[in-house]
């Protein structure tokens, strides 16, 4: 974390970046992260709809409160696979107008990417193919407050 | 597995695609779903010929056209899957400019439980 918030504080000293959760598996991964930025930053979350096979396709259940025309904007994610739900919301927002667009994922796990071109900058863990719990991320909504990173088995 | 009941946004196929099993048509539906522009078997590559004649031949199950990405889906145990693997190396070494992905049995039961698709049948 550290690492993550040192590398950020040094790219985006003087440029009040806004930092973007998706809910809810960033969540804690984003308040420990804003913590370990040492430059003045704001927060902001939005909220994709879960997929859904007979859904009229994705989009967002809560957006951003702030205006991002112009601002710097970190997308702050738990993980990226695939890609596809990222690559929803880089376009998004991209439509807006930030100054720039950039990715800061805790766990990556590049061997399972669909869509490539995704402006990710850096990148916490890169995983193997295991499901995990705790730290944010959950099991039907259950284990996202264990403090530490858990590998499920079952 | 006909599926003309399925109205496809981002399919960019001339034909409605007849799926094989189960697990392309979630991954279909996935594609679909996150607005991602796909095509289904929309080419052969030739992996062997023999006197001018073609011996063998591969048919990867998806084309992401704005990825440039063919994805081939396989619901084979993993212990199974060495002919296939190899007609993706063989395919690699004759088209080396060819981008292909491809998810196994296992990659397909994570998205599954990602995404919560059904993929019995």
């Amino acid at each position: 974390m550290r690492q993550l918030g040192g590398e950020l504080t040094l790219e985006y000293e003087g440029r009040n970046p806004l930092l973007v959760a998706p809910l809810k598996a960033s969540l804690v991964f984003v308040t420990d992260l804003s913590r370990a930025v040492k430059v003045v930053h704001e927060l902001d979350f939005l909220e994709l709809a879960p997929y859904d096979a007979v859904g009229p396709g994705i989009r967002l259940l809560k957006d951003l409160d702030a205006e991002i025309e112009g601002r710097h904007v970190v997308i702050v994610e738990d993980v990226v696979d695939t890609g596809l739900s990222l690559n929803y919301l880089c376009k998004t927002l991209r439509l807006r107008g930030p100054a720039s667009l950039a990715v800061v994922t805790l766990l990556d796990r590049p061997y399972r990417r669909l869509v490539e071109d995704l402006p990710i900058a850096h990148v916490g863990f890169t995983v193997p193919d295991e499901l995990f719990v705790g730290y944010g991320f959950d099991l039907d909504e259950r284990y996202r407050n264990l403090p530490d990173l858990h590998v499920l088995r079952y | 597995m006909p599926a003309e009941t399925w109205n496809f946004q981002a399919y960019r196929g001339s034909q409605p695609p007849t799926f094989a099993n189960q697990a392309e048509v979630a991954c279909a539906r996935v594609l679909d779903y996150y607005g991602i522009p796909w095509e289904y078997e929309p080419r052969t590559f030739v992996l062997e010929e023999e006197d001018g004649r073609i011996t063998e031949a591969f048919t990867p199950d998806f084309y992401l056209p704005e990825q440039d990405l063919i994805v081939e889906i396989t619901v084979m145990k993993q212990s199974l899957v060495t002919r296939k693997n190899r007609k993706l190396r063989k395919l690699r070494e004759r088209y080396p400019g060819v981008n292909v992905k491809l998810f196994y049995k296992r990659d397909i039961s994570r998205l599954a439980e990602r995404y919560r698709l059904d993929l019995a049948s």
